[in-house]
């Protein structure tokens, strides 16, 4: 998964899906992302590592808005999605969430039918003229999300009634209707067991094919095993970011080296 | 730096201190094996051979258990960065020190049957030295593993071209010996591949210590060391 042989090669013809500079956040007085300077590729798993409170969650928040929510929180600098300001006044934010879709780390199935589930992002932005289409995208998002032999007997049972793993690659399969252009994983796999996040994984890995994928998780073994660039966050600050096969083995910080062979908390 | 900074689980620290002793003991051992089997051939010490050879049993045995006990910490707490790769460097360099109780265990095999010699009498004090050389070599390099001191590794580097002239020299003379008495071809070839053995235990120190650097800085030594030995290019 990791390319390690294939450390560079491909990479330099990839283009950058997002470029961030110079983001900072704030919550009331709390400055909880300083500065920061990243580049998220196209068709590349990025992970965002860093221990608890470094900021990683808020600076994937920022990529789609979602900290919009939060009143005491402001955000400056700038966020261009394929040279775009998301930020700008133009953007409608639940426009910007279907290109930038988001799974986080409870599975939160809508309390309706597994069809409803995949098929709610599409109906909502017009995207089909008919049933037929709208069959189609369901059919299409629930294969990508390895799903489909699982559930295509039973598309009208309740979404919440599947397994934990099925209840992610369902919402997985949700947030992918849409056919974003990046993917945000908040801890996808932080609720469930081990062969359930080996087929998020295996997932994460067949979806980065098509689009961008950046997760944050508190794994480190998760980030080395699927991402091919990793972040290190610590204290609001990205510390650093490189190829994950060089982060893990030699990474050039004193603060990722004590972070992720265990040093610090 | 956190090298310096103890990990939060601290029976981690314990596993890493535990593997990097059984390499510092199983290196004892190895370099005494080498000094002891040129010594005995110096001193015609049948007694003291045949412990050089009995000893590598357990230099065998530690080996195993280093390397077992590597993957047993790899498995049980995926190390990383310079975790990791003092994992590896251990495992690489209990490998060459394996390799350099063979050579030990060869010189004394050897010793057993050379017997007392013109050849030998001129040769095997030169033999000693060129063992102790290699075992101080063999030392230091263990050392800059354990303190993670690549200035340290770059001197045990560089001190192998003195190991590879001294095999040279050797190398010359045995030559002249051979072309001049054909009675002394016997010994003399065995003398030659106890020099030569001991010249490659000298290439193991280096390794080992090239190790060294790539745990300390991440990446291996770059430029391609001075090589001293010539011979292969001897008609």
């Amino acid at each position: 998964m990791n390319d390690m042989t294939h450390k560079g090669l491909g990479l330099a013809t990839q283009t950058a899906k997002i470029s961030a500079s110079g983001v900072q956040v704030h919550y009331g007085t709390n400055h909880a992302l300083k500065d920061v300077d990243v580049t998220i590729l196209d068709r590349t798993v990025t992970a965002f590592i860093g221990p608890s409170g470094c900021g990683k969650s808020t600076f994937l928040r920022c990529l789609n808005r979602m900290n919009d929510t939060v009143a005491s929180c402001r955000v400056s600098g700038q966020i261009l999605l394929e040279g775009e300001d998301i930020y700008d006044r133009r953007v409608d934010p639940v426009q910007l969430r279907a290109k930038v879709g988001m799974v986080f780390q409870k599975p939160n199935p809508f309390p309706k039918s597994i069809y409803d589930n995949v098929a709610y992002g599409p109906k909502i932005h017009g995207m089909t003229r008919n049933k037929a289409e709208l069959d189609a995208i369901v059919e299409a998002s629930l294969r990508k999300a390895a799903l489909w032999g699982e559930v295509k007997d039973r598309l009208d049972a309740t979404g919440t009634g599947l397994s934990g793993g099925q209840q992610q690659r369902l919402c997985i399969a949700r947030a992918i209707a849409t056919s974003p252009e990046v993917l945000l994983m908040d801890e996808p796999c932080s609720a469930l067991d081990p062969i359930a996040t080996a087929q998020v994984e295996e997932l994460i890995d067949e979806l980065r094919h098509q689009f961008s994928v950046v997760i944050v998780t508190h794994s480190m073994q998760q980030a080395a095993r699927v991402s091919q660039k990793t972040a290190f966050f610590h204290l609001g600050n990205l510390v650093e970011f490189g190829e994950t096969g060089d982060i893990f083995t030699n990474p050039k910080d004193p603060r990722t080296e004590a972070y992720i062979t265990g040093r610090i908390g | 730096m956190s090298d310096s900074e103890s990990h939060i689980v601290s029976s981690f620290d314990r596993d890493l201190e535990a593997l990097q002793a059984h390499l510092l003991r199983m290196g004892g051992l190895v370099e005494a094996a080498l000094v002891n089997a040129a010594k005995a051939l110096e001193a015609q010490d049948l007694p003291a051979a045949d412990s050089v050879i009995i000893g590598d049993k357990a230099v065998d045995a530690l080996e195993e258990f280093i390397q077992t006990e590597a993957a047993s910490l790899i498995a049980r707490r995926a190390p990383t960065a310079s975790d990791l790769r003092l994992v590896l460097a251990v495992m690489r360099a209990a490998h060459s020190l394996e390799r350099v109780g063979d050579y030990a265990k060869n010189v004394a095999k050897r010793t057993r049957v050379i017997g007392r010699s013109a050849p030998v009498d001129g040769h095997a004090g030169t033999i000693r030295r060129m063992s102790v050389m290699v075992a101080k070599m063999l030392e230091d390099a263990q050392l800059a593993l354990v303190r993670k001191d690549a200035s340290l590794a770059a001197a045990v580097r560089a001190r192998d071209v003195e190991i590879d002239q001294m095999y040279n020299t050797l190398f010359r003379s045995l030559f002249t010996y051979m072309m001049e008495s054909a009675g002394s071809i016997g010994p003399s070839m065995h003398l030659h591949f106890i020099a030569k053995n001991i010249e490659r235990a000298g290439d193991h120190a280096t390794t080992i210590a090239e190790q060294a650097i790539y745990l300390a800085t991440g990446s291996r030594p770059s430029e391609e060391r001075v090589k001293g030995d010539s011979t292969s290019a001897t008609a």
